[in-house]
């Protein structure tokens, strides 16, 4: 490896001009020869039997070229329980359930079509809410398991649980406890570009897709399922991934309208694309769950923690994502999110008739910080110790194993605390302010910095093509969905390697060019991309090295040549050739080839091009060099029932504060200033690094503030952007401190640890302890809307009348 | 329904002729539009399904801003040219202040005033100011032109009181109150957003006494609305706080508002009050004109 | 069934047929293949659409394209200079890292360079007024804040030179 010339320092994104001028192409943009537009029709009941199907208008109507549904084409089960269908059979079990799937010449007849099929339903008793569901009696949701056998409860087969340490005496030995219950609400990714896919089928039965998907391999594999299901064994699925308008988790898994397009495009011979609407997009893409969280913690007198007990309610809705995985990384904060010794953890999941859910950026963690970190605040007032402190004497350290058996490499918790608060005024402000009714508030928080392992592999590869023009050609089965892989790749390629970032050219995430990786989850991209590269990129050199000791004698001589001529002073100093020639003796940088003992000397430099043109042109021994490492990350896949397990190769930490005034009279909440100080390992892109705390603080303060889909008996009341509230740049109309601490992990590439979800991960308890710092109120359930800090001032009021 | 439920089948006319128009309306399932901010959307998603579009932009009679001791404000009007328009931000703040409130530039460069106006939604942003500044409306037919209060166009949500066949001509202006200021205080649950509740006050305050109080409401009743209970609970009395928490209380009282995602009808009933509240505080106070 | 529809379009005069009461970015996008104009929620709430209409931004999906008859209409891809040189915004966006997914980049960059032109000083909170029409939903706004007011920066100073 060379020294670092261009990881850590300030570069553009690589594919930043094309979307500045609006050449990116995304799904949306995308078109096949012959393509055909599908259009799916959806249940009109949260739970019922489907008694009969009229497609015969639809399939008489001009322009349609196929109608499908459950009882005409070959059974596709989807989800990793296997619990949902590409088409439903027999009874839907949600509003959203895809009954029926049009294929036409153009989006508008595709549209009319669907209006056009009429659907007999037999409404069943429905459920709604998670804890009537795991009532007795409750309707089952789903009454036998993908295997067939009978099912009696709506409680999914999924439990993540963990006890340590000895929680009795812990409790006993508590001064102070701080309890209560907490929710959140279901959240929409809002990726600005809608979900789509085209399908394309061969001949043959190999299918190719464009898919907005942040799994390309996983859905390689569920595809070739579908495939087999459909009764064409042993055919490949292709799966490309186009420029993707943002993921958030909205692509951690494959999704029923994939599969309708994969049996439309079968049926017809032609392409076919899907593309969610805005209103589709919010009534019918899986929304992060919703949860409910008891939890307690206690802490001794000096404000140490003793315990902490959690026990989480999750709302799957009807059918099963990887979200419903959420509690393997709520484990972390529980367990691992300050020094607690005895912990105890469950989380349920259960079946409702509701909208089913599935992963969002934070993945479980943001869910569990919430409780923790605003019962801390109440453990600090009841202690009487500034939380600051409180969270300064409790944090983590390195070289510690927390009670999951995470083990902290490094930490840099201590130093985001300081950070925070110094960017804050805390000392000054904190407990001072309330005439004002300005408050300052913080949280932490602890999350993967190495991958996540969930999955038996969490590795990832890379390829390093190198082409006779000194371009470098870079292929990752990783997703670029905006976050900035592609910027912290390009850098660290460059640097590996030793050529200039512009040389470096990062390929479309294809299954049929790319090795596998488990997926752009876990803020591992660059993490994985970036380890994968450096050995790649070590490999390379190698073999470039030892090659280039064959040329370089012959090489020097054409440059000494050229120099005389156009220097005719020039004498070539006295260098001894033989011992130049040597592989340890070379060096590359910026992609030239030089001695490292010479570094300056224009006549001994070889430009990267040349050099690999003269080790591909020479006959019999021609070579070029391609490249690939895998990485696998050095972690546990961890035992769920016990909660235990080292499933990250490092951790992240961070703290974010915020001032913020309140309106009494209103219930308005002003965010003054932020801070978010973040432990990266090291920083590899700085502009995409910012870019990643800022976008993340603003996810977090749509959480904590705005955001909420609103299910009404299962229906979604809000499913559009006039009544689903993100931040705009007006409500983001305060300072973000960035605060960077560098820990170095050695696990990571450079050092760096992942950091794409860390940043909304602690906003909403940072909030709520600002405002209860402000004006002494409490909300337990996001949204911390004004509506409620009017309904919790109105109701403190009653309790205790004004003095006055 | 096949039929004529296709965008790509609906017919779209551009009159130049207000006698056009009037032609163009009568047939069946044809709606005006203006903007388009509102229609075009709800085309998109089904909720109106026209078999023909008669465009307004390109009738005369209905554009232009006059100004002079009161103001005569086009139908066309549209809301960014009612933000620039220096002479009307300076008699008529709350108007103004309305209008830089409502939707996004883009959204400001599109809508109308007669849009706004002629949805009836109770949500219109531009009505509560114009409410309380005593708006009169033109409203023209192949019967001629008639002009009533504004107050009198709103029947219900979605519901004007205008005719078949008649189409809003401008918005009319009296001279405000020599002294008098206005203001408008609006709640939406982001910058971009529908009013969860607004507020507009007009008045002046003579010998330390409110005068000449008009106060309306947007999103507080099933249209936008006078709040004539708050006026006379202010009218000739000193802004003190006695007057102010019975207005605010009054307010409370006459508003009528819903529940819906949006907000509860208590947490906008509690605006009203702490709207009428603050922005008599901020009128008799010095702020606003 | 369709109808003409003459307009000028990042400079260049076109003639399309159109459905009547089709949007202008369903013509944009579909036979003038300028996909650069996005479609984010066809309700104006997202901005991604934008284009400028005479000099004015718009959301091109409430926009009937009758509508522009006759008129000039900009898109992102008239927004930059010949030969893909990119206007200052442009390039103000690429180097303050106003872009990640690049979505709502392109509606972002038009209501920008509208805004600048009508108001070539602006403090933050009017740009970020300015821009409260156009959701971003990778970047929390904050360097594509940076990005407007360096562009508005740049284009005084290159003002200034001139």
């Amino acid at each position: 490896m060379s020294e670092l010339r261009h990881v850590g320092r300030e570069s553009v994104r690589p594919d930043a001009a094309d979307k500045a001028t609006g050449r990116a192409h995304y799904i949306h943009d995308l078109v096949r020869p012959g393509m055909l537009h599908g259009k799916v029709k959806f249940s009109e009941h949260a739970h019922a039997r489907i008694v009969h199907i009229d497609t015969s208008r639809a399939e008489r109507l001009p322009g349609v070229r196929a109608v499908i549904t459950a009882y005409d084409t070959p059974e596709v089960r989807i989800g990793f329980l296997r619990d949902n269908f590409a088409l439903k059979r027999d009874k839907v079990r949600q509003y959203r359930d895809e009954v029926a799937a049009v294929a036409a010449i153009d989006p508008e007849i595709a549209a009319e079509a669907v209006e056009l099929i009429r659907v007999e339903y037999e409404p069943l008793g429905a459920v709604f809410d998670p804890v009537e569901a795991m009532a007795e009696g409750a309707p089952l949701v789903h009454e036998v398991d993908a295997r067939g056998r009978p099912v009696e409860s709506n409680v999914l087969q999924l439990t993540v649980g963990h006890e340590s340490g000895d929680l009795a005496a812990a409790e006993r030995a508590s001064k102070h406890i701080a309890e209560g219950e907490f929710s959140t609400p279901l959240i929409q990714q809002s990726c600005m570009g809608t979900a789509g896919c085209i399908a394309e089928m061969d001949v043959r039965g190999n299918l190719t897709i464009w898919a907005k998907t942040q799994i390309p391999f996983l859905a390689q594999r569920d595809f070739n399922r579908a495939l087999e299901d459909m009764g064409l064994p042993g055919r490949n699925a292709r799966v490309i991934v186009p420029t993707l308008g943002g993921g958030f988790g909205t692509g951690l898994d494959t999704h029923a309208y994939e599969f309708i397009a994969i049996l439309l495009a079968h049926r017809t011979g032609r392409p076919v694309k899907m593309l969610y609407t805005r209103e589709e997009e919010f009534a019918n893409l899986s929304p992060r769950q919703s949860s409910r969280t008891r939890i307690v913690q206690g802490c001794d007198a000096d404000g140490r923690l003793t315990f902490r007990r959690m026990e989480v309610l999750q709302d799957n809705g009807a059918y099963t994502s990887w979200g419903a995985t959420f509690p393997t990384v709520m484990l972390l904060p529980a367990t691992s999110l300050y020094r607690v010794g005895a912990v105890k953890f469950d989380a349920r999941i259960v079946y409702t008739n509701n909208t089913y859910c599935q992963a969002m950026r934070g993945y479980g963690n943001p869910e569990v910080t919430w409780p923790i970190e605003c019962t801390l605040d109440e453990l600090a007032e009841q202690a009487g110790i500034d939380p600051f402190e409180l969270r300064m004497r409790n944090r983590n350290e390195p070289g510690e194993v927390t009670p999951m058996g995470a083990r902290v490499t490094t930490c840099g918790l201590g130093e985001c605390l300081e950070g925070a608060a110094e960017k804050l005024d805390w000392k000054e402000k904190r407990g001072k302010q309330r005439n004002a009714r300005r408050g300052v508030g913080m949280a932490s928080l602890i999350h993967v910095g190495g991958s996540g392992r969930i999955y038996r592999s969490d590795g990832g590869g890379v390829i390093l093509k190198l082409d006779d023009y000194g371009n470098v050609n870079v292929s990752y089965g990783g997703v670029e969905m905006g976050q900035g892989l592609h910027s912290a790749l390009t850098l660290t390629v460059a640097d590996a390697l030793g050529v200039l970032p512009e040389r470096v050219h990062i390929n479309p995430t294809d299954t049929a060019t790319c090795p596998w990786d488990v997926g752009t989850h876990a803020s591992r991209g660059a993490f994985i991309a970036c380890n994968a590269a450096i050995r790649a990129a070590n490999e390379a050199r190698r073999r470039l090295f030892e090659m280039a000791a064959e040329v370089y004698a012959q090489e020097v001589a054409r440059n000494a040549e050229s120099h005389r001529r156009k220097n005719p002073g020039w004498t070539q100093p006295d260098v001894f050739l033989p011992a130049l020639c040597r592989p340890e003796a070379f060096d590359l940088r910026d992609s030239w080839l030089f001695p490292k003992s010479r570094p300056d000397e224009p006549w001994l430099r070889i430009e990267l091009g040349r050099l690999l043109r003269a080790l591909h042109f020479r006959g019999e021994k021609g070579q070029v060099i391609v490249e690939e490492a895998f990485y696998e990350p050095p972690s546990e896949l961890p035992d769920w029932d016990r909660g235990m397990g080292n499933m990250s190769a490092c951790y992240t930490y961070g703290v974010q504060g915020v001032e913020v005034e309140v309106d009494e009279d209103t219930g308005e909440v002003r965010i003054l200033r932020a801070v978010s100080a973040h432990d990266v390992g090291r920083v590899l892109s700085p502009q995409a690094l910012a870019g990643q705390i800022y976008g993340g603080f603003a996810q977090g303060v749509g959480y904590a503030m705005y955001e909420e889909v609103r299910s009404v008996e299962g229906r979604i009341a809000n499913p559009s952007f006039t009544d689903y509230k993100i931040p705009t740049a007006a409500e983001m109309g305060f300072p973000v401190d960035v605060v960077i601490v560098e820990t170095d992990d050695p696990a990571g590439p450079f050092g760096a640890k992942g950091i794409g979800e860390p940043g909304l991960v602690p906003t909403a308890p940072a909030i709520a302890n600002a405002i209860y710092d402000a004006i002494g109120v409490r909300i337990h359930d996001l949204p911390i809307t004004p509506e409620k800090i009017v309904a919790a001032l109105a109701a403190r009021r009653r309790e205790t009348p004004p003095s006055r | 329904m096949a039929a004529g439920m296709r965008r790509s089948a609906i017919e779209y006319h551009r009159p130049e002729r207000l006698a056009d128009v009037f032609e163009l309306r009568g047939a069946p399932d044809t709606w005006l539009v203006a903007g388009g901010t509102d229609l075009m959307v709800r085309v998109r998603e089904g909720a109106v399904r026209p078999r023909a579009i008669v465009s307004l932009r390109r009738i005369p009679e209905l554009g232009g801003i006059e100004v002079a001791d009161g103001a005569r404000i086009g139908a066309l009007t549209r809301v960014s040219q009612i933000v620039r328009d220096g002479r009307l931000g300076e008699r008529w703040t709350a108007l103004a202040l309305a209008a830089r409130s409502l939707g996004s530039a883009q959204i400001r460069n599109m809508a109308t005033v007669g849009g706004n106006l002629c949805n009836a939604s109770p949500c219109a942003d531009l009505a509560p100011p114009l409410l309380a500044a005593d708006a009169r409306a033109t409203v023209v037919s192949p019967r001629g032109s008639r002009e009533m209060d504004l107050a009198d166009l709103f029947e219900g949500p979605r519901v004007t009181a205008l005719a078949p066949d008649e189409v809003l001509q401008d918005i009319r202006l009296g001279a405000p109150p020599a002294g008098s200021r206005s203001i408008f205080l609006k709640k939406g649950r982001v910058a971009m957003d529908i009013a969860l509740a607004s507020i507009s006050v007009q008045l002046l305050v003579d010998s330390g006494c409110l005068r000449s109080v008009r106060v309306a409401a947007g999103s507080l009743a099933p249209t936008p609305v006078r709040l004539r209970r708050v006026e006379a609970a202010l009218e000739g009395k000193p802004p003190d706080e006695d007057v102010l928490s019975l207005a605010r209380a009054a307010a409370c009282e006459e508003v009528r508002p819903i529940s819906d995602v949006r907000a509860s009808a208590d947490y906008r009933r509690h605006l009203a009050g702490a709207f009428v509240e603050r922005a008599v505080r901020s009128l008799a106070g010095g702020n606003g004109r | 069934m369709k109808v003409e529809c003459a307009f000028v379009v990042n400079g260049e005069p076109v003639c399309v047929d159109v459905a009547p009461a089709a949007r202008l970015v369903d013509v944009l996008r579909g036979p003038l293949g300028l996909t650069g104009t996005k479609e984010g929620c066809g309700n104006g709430e997202c901005g991604a659409c934008t284009v400028l209409v005479d000099g004015e931004p718009v959301n091109a999906c409430l926009f009937p394209v009758l509508e522009v008859e006759g008129r000039e209409v900009t898109t992102i891809e008239g927004i930059g200079g010949p030969g893909g040189a990119l206007s200052p915004v442009q390039e103000a966006f690429v180097r303050h890292g106003g872009i990640q997914c690049g979505f709502c980049t392109p509606g972002m960059i038009v209501t920008a360079t509208s805004l600048l032109r009508s108001n070539p000083d602006p403090s933050d909170d009017e740009i970020r007024d300015g821009l409260r029409g156009n959701l971003c939903r990778c970047t929390g706004y904050v360097q594509i804040v940076d990005s407007v007011r360096e562009a508005a920066k740049a284009m005084r100073e290159e003002g200034a030179d001139e």
